[in-house]
């Protein structure tokens, strides 16, 4: 057997930060790969964010038709409790599990939203795991015990170290001291990632190979003045023009890393490289439960105004304390979590506080339109862009789970959802944040060289690792084949087989669902792992 | 058949001596350790663990309001505790909050 489709996932890449990098001759190898292939902008879905925004590339469907919204969801739509994401939650069939039904083998590595991990043929060890519980989150059962017989494996560079990834987010001075080697540990990271999906496919290959490097995500938050210092004030100081030579010598690291996959692959096999969403840069903080408090829709508890509720830089460990930060007899709407900008409103089911049915609608649309009149105190320009309601970003079965509004703000940025003195505020530096259009290429003997394609969606993703692996496409995919990335003829001669809605519906066979998690330690830190600083 | 008590320390044990080993951990786990302070959990582990747990035994416990509880009075958690806990949710009718939701 040998690899028919290699799925590279690069979180957060953005072809405003590799443009540069390849003309700088930093990642040869992407230049080549784009050359002999084909690129094209990659459209998000709503919330350009890493759980949903993967589910929709895995599974070919939206949220609404997925059931993941953000790294948090409410535990019904009538709770105030949020629990984090898990594999369980991703509500149907995905590229795996598809391939799978197929009789197709899949290794996956490093995907969010894979743990519990699928009882299917191949290898999975997910994604947003912690080091020490590795052991336990591969499959099948007894894979661990076979990376471990890798010479160099190091379980603690491949997997999460949630203390590494807090000293870097909590107490960065933005030194290269600090910094610098949080950098390094990245590249280690993926190098690791890399050594075992080599090894993996050296001893026993996957039809359907896929590996997700996410250090471009995090560097880009972190790092994105020193890649980008277009987007601020020139570097000047010594350290600063370090940690820009580290923050390239990672992406060089990576550049090598991606040569050596596509040559584990062959010439014969189909390479698809997709990120999440894009990126860009931020400089305002909308504090919008201030806003919300401020403008009557929201009340704080006495707790929250008599307790330290901004804790320096970990303010984002603060979303499960929403529960006790708001008086929840005069709340009607609040933001619950800092990373999907979503707006969640109460709704009084004739017993409880809220809003009353009969008046959702109204004060909706009264939010929204206040919501637009948020303004730049300087320039008077609109902070909020965008406004989508439940049903416009979540159509589908899952609807009900998703936010009742989602905010776009004017430079792509998050919310902030702690108490603040002000409602809008300046970042002390520009900071790097999501953006809608990320990036998309492929390679292989029938895709068209050195084509730039017109954007595609996140949604096309799947059906095009489905098609190049033979696998029919149900019809339920919101998503499709982008013929132009093929070479003339080939589509007529190689046809999209399609499969009828629901004949898959194998879905995924794991663990029991974890239950609510409403210990706010634990958002703490996967927050911290994202590096979202308010 | 119902696991008695002692079967499922003796799982926890088996399990978290095998984690243990992974990281080099020197000292043996027993009833007595306590997960945060003696074998470094961070709550995240927790969370896993408790998420291995119920697969393995394929029921659906209420680890949230165990983890709640931890969180919410600082306290730490023994793996005695743990076994308890497991032990008086095994058979005991699933809550329809932490049910499995399955695909499709």
């Amino acid at each position: 057997m040998s690899i028919k489709t290699l799925l590279i996932g690069l979180d957060g890449a953005t072809f405003s930060v590799l443009d540069p990098l390849m003309e700088q001759g930093v990642m040869p190898f992407l230049q080549s790969f784009f050359a002999e292939g084909a690129r094209a902008g990659l459209r998000t879905i709503v919330p350009p964010l890493t759980p949903p925004a993967w589910t929709s590339l895995m599974t070919g469907r939206k949220p609404g038709q997925h059931g993941v919204f953000d790294f948090f969801s409410m535990d019904s739509p009538t709770s105030r409790h949020i629990r984090f994401f898990n594999s369980n939650d991703v509500q149907c069939d995905t590229i795996w599990t598809l391939a799978n039904a197929h009789g197709l083998r899949t290794t996956t590595l490093n995907y969010p939203a894979m743990f519990p991990p699928p009882h299917i043929a191949g290898y999975v060890v997910p994604g947003w795991v912690p080091w020490k519980q590795l052991r336990l989150a591969c499959w099948p059962a007894d894979l661990f015990d076979k990376l471990k017989t890798i010479p160099g494996f190091n379980q603690r560079e491949m997997a999460m170290d949630i203390k590494l990834e807090e000293k870097a987010t909590e107490g960065i001075s933005d030194h290269a001291s600090d910094l610098g080697p949080w950098i390094d540990l990245h590249a280690r990271r993926e190098q690791n990632i890399t050594h075992v999906l080599k090894y993996l496919s050296a001893e026993d290959p996957s039809d359907l190979t896929a590996v997700l490097f996410d250090g471009v995500d995090k560097l880009q938050h972190l790092c994105w003045r020193y890649l980008r210092p277009e987007d601020d004030k020139p570097l000047t100081e010594d350290w600063e023009l370090q940690l820009r030579e580290m923050s390239i010598k990672y992406f060089r690291c990576l550049d090598s890393l991606l040569q050596q996959l596509c040559a584990m692959a062959g010439p014969e096999a189909t390479v698809v490289m997709a990120s999440d969403h894009g990126f860009g840069p931020t400089y305002d903080v909308l504090h919008i439960n201030t806003w919300l408090e401020r403008n009557g829709y929201l009340t704080w508890s006495e707790a929250a105004q008599s307790r330290d509720t901004q804790g320096a830089l970990l303010g984002v460990g603060q979303v499960a304390k929403h529960t006790w930060l708001m008086d929840w007899e005069k709340t009607k709407a609040f933001a619950t979590t800092p990373t999907s900008n979503g707006i969640y409103i109460v709704v009084s089911d004739g017993t409880t506080p809220g809003v009353p049915k009969s008046e959702y609608e109204g004060f909706r649309r009264k939010l929204m339109d206040d919501l637009r009149q948020i303004r730049d105190l300087q320039t008077g320009e609109r902070m909020v862009t965008e406004i989508y309601t439940r049903e416009e970003a979540f159509a589908g079965p899952h609807c009900a789970s998703g936010p009742d509004l989602t905010l776009i703000l004017r430079d792509g940025g998050l919310v902030s959802i702690l108490p603040s003195p002000e409602t809008v505020s300046k970042r002390p530096m520009v900071s790097g944040s999501h953006r809608p259009v990320g990036i998309f290429g492929a390679r292989g003997p029938n895709i068209r060289k050195g084509l730039i394609s017109s954007e595609l969606s996140i949604l096309d993703v799947a059906p095009t690792v489905l098609y190049s692996l033979g696998v029919p496409i149900p019809e339920e995919l919101q998503g499709k084949v982008p013929e132009e990335i093929y070479v003339e003829g080939h589509l007529k001669n190689n046809p999209v087989r399609k499969a009828a809605a629901g004949s898959a519906s194998h879905g995924q066979e794991t663990a029991p669902a974890p239950s609510e998690l409403e210990d706010e330690e634990v958002v703490l830190e996967r927050l911290r792992e994202l590096g979202y600083i308010e | 058949m119902r696991l008695k008590r002692g079967e499922i320390l003796d799982y926890l044990l088996h399990k978290l001596g095998e984690l243990t080993e992974d990281w080099d951990y020197a000292e043996p786990v027993r009833s007595e350790s306590l997960l945060f302070h003696e074998l470094g959990f961070e709550s995240l582990d927790a969370v896993v663990l408790c998420t291995a747990i119920q697969e393995h035994f394929q029921t659906p416990m209420p680890f949230a309001e165990l983890l709640a509880d931890i969180g919410q009075n600082q306290r730490d958690l023994s793996v005695g505790e743990l076994a308890d806990f497991v032990n008086t949710h095994l058979g005991a009718p699933a809550d329809a909050a932490v049910a499995t939701r399955r695909p499709q």
